[in-house]
């Protein structure tokens, strides 16, 4: 049977990803930008790390963290009353750790490309740093921004390994449309898998070729 | 130069096919993780024969030989599977049952005592309850089937959480990520799961029984079919009864 549940779940999971990474990513990207220091370097290879590592490794340590059998996971429970374990919380944060070199990658490389005199020039004319972010920087990197959110949405809608670990298949919860599919595929119901699967397809296919129009129009596009 | 590379490489492509000694490849439902390991090392005491090890929830792994993966023999949780994939024309006769297997209630938490009458999975203390996915592992199946039969499924469904494969759902509940769950007592009184937690049998006529059947595939017929013929006789001998009797399932 079709359920509208494991789709809407994916697409709230994707755009709650998508929405927190981008006030995340930008002054992390624009901290990235600027001179290069050894915290620097180091802090960039933390948060390039989720692109290297397969998910499962992800997926083990959350799975340890959130556990209520370990210090973290008990601390929550008692004090929050917080179980992230199969949950759509826990899900989120695993998706924001998942997701995150693909929103703050495209981002820093837009900032780095950008001239220094146009940064130089906003500072003399007497604008604040905060001014020149958001009224000069992040308005020329339009298209490393808009690479930025697609490919959050896309990757996040992509997730596997991570919710099959951490989520528990929990429908309405935790069991997006990738663990649907796999459901069904293993379950026989290859019509049920067929129609989730073309829908995520003609979806991912979708935003791309918004993505790459509009990229197309602007001048320049940069992945990473 | 260039020769003395390739000549290398391919000695080394030549070496990995050579066949020292015979292999098979048995896919074993997840529940059977533990006590197919005593079973191998109980048939390697008279036969070196080298025998490679897939698990899975039953469901996944028939899905996968009815893919053309290529197993010599099927370990199932459950009569189901492997008589589906006779009926499909996968196997090289009927299959048959070798042990029946047996549910348990089981917490890794401290302060949760599972008890048989299943009543305590409605208390607010139990946030999470552990279950194999029912649509693929025979286990999760008997699970849901006692819930419903103790009127129990409605009032906890939103508790319940699902394991890929009994394996999965273990994990949850050694972990505690789980409160407590429903697994296969195989699991429970194996070496690796000793003394983690508490856990209860749970009555045998209130579910359906779990008979854990076997069968030899087709693709045993491509190469040493002598060998898998002999472990999959040997899964039924007294040797091997003695080992399921002792890992937690019933025989008769």
């Amino acid at each position: 049977m079709i359920e509208l549940a494991p789709l809407w779940l994916t697409l709230k999971l994707a755009l709650s990803t998508t929405l927190i990474l981008f006030v995340v990513a930008i002054p992390l990207a624009t901290w990235f930008s600027g001179k290069k220091t050894a915290l620097k370097v180091i802090i960039e290879s933390i948060v390039t790390l989720p692109l290297v590592l397969p998910p499962t490794v992800i997926g083990f340590y959350l799975l340890v963290a959130f556990s209520p059998g370990n210090a973290f996971g008990k601390w929550l429970e008692q004090w929050a009353d917080i179980r992230l374990v199969f949950s759509f919380g826990g899900l989120l944060i695993a998706s924001v750790v998942y997701s995150l070199p693909f929103m703050v990658h495209p981002i820093r490389s837009g900032l780095s490309s950008l001239p220094p005199s146009l940064k130089e020039a906003s500072y003399s004319l007497g604008k604040t740093k905060w001014q020149t972010l958001l009224k000069v920087l992040l308005p020329n990197i339009k298209p490393s921004l808009l690479t930025g959110l697609v490919l959050t949405f896309a990757h996040t809608v992509g997730e596997f390994g991570v919710v099959l670990m951490i989520g528990g298949n929990m429908p309405g919860k935790t069991r997006t449309a990738s663990i649907a599919i796999y459901d069904e595929v293993q379950a026989f119901h290859y019509r049920e898998a067929n129609v989730y699967a073309l829908i995520l397809l003609v979806l991912s296919f979708i935003i791309l070729l918004i993505m790459y129009s509009f990229n197309g129009k602007m001048k320049q596009v940069k992945f990473y | 130069m260039m020769k003395g590379i390739f000549a290398i490489l391919l000695l080394g492509l030549l070496s990995c096919q050579s066949p020292t000694r015979q292999q098979l490849t048995v896919a074993v439902a997840a529940n059977m993780q533990y006590t197919i390991k005593e079973l191998i090392a109980e048939f390697n005491k008279t036969d070196k024969t080298k025998i490679e090890v897939i698990t899975g929830a039953s469901g996944n792994l028939t899905q996968q030989i009815m893919g053309g993966a290529p197993f010599d023999i099927f370990i199932s949780a459950d009569r189901k599977y492997p008589q589906e994939l006779a009926d499909k024309g996968f196997t090289a006769e009927a299959p048959k049952v070798y042990a029946q297997g047996q549910l348990v209630l089981w917490s890794a938490r401290p302060g949760i005592e599972p008890k048989s009458d299943l009543q305590l999975l409605l208390s607010d203390s139990i946030k999470r309850i552990a279950i194999a996915i029912p649509e693929t592992a025979p286990y999760g199946h008997a699970a849901v089937s006692l819930l419903e039969k103790y009127g129990l499924y409605d009032k906890v469904q939103s508790k319940l959480v699902r394991g890929e494969s009994i394996t999965q759902t273990s994990q949850f509940i050694a972990m505690q990520n789980a409160d407590i769950g429903f697994t296969a007592k195989a699991i429970v009184v194996s070496g690796e799961m000793e003394g983690k937690g508490k856990w209860v049998e749970l009555n045998g006529d209130d579910y359906p029984a779990i008979e854990q059947s076997a069968v030899l595939l087709k693709h045993a017929q491509q190469g040493s079919e002598t060998e898998a013929r002999k472990f999959y006789n040997f899964l039924y001998s007294a040797e091997a009864k003695a080992i399921y009797q002792k890992s937690g399932y019933l025989v008769k």
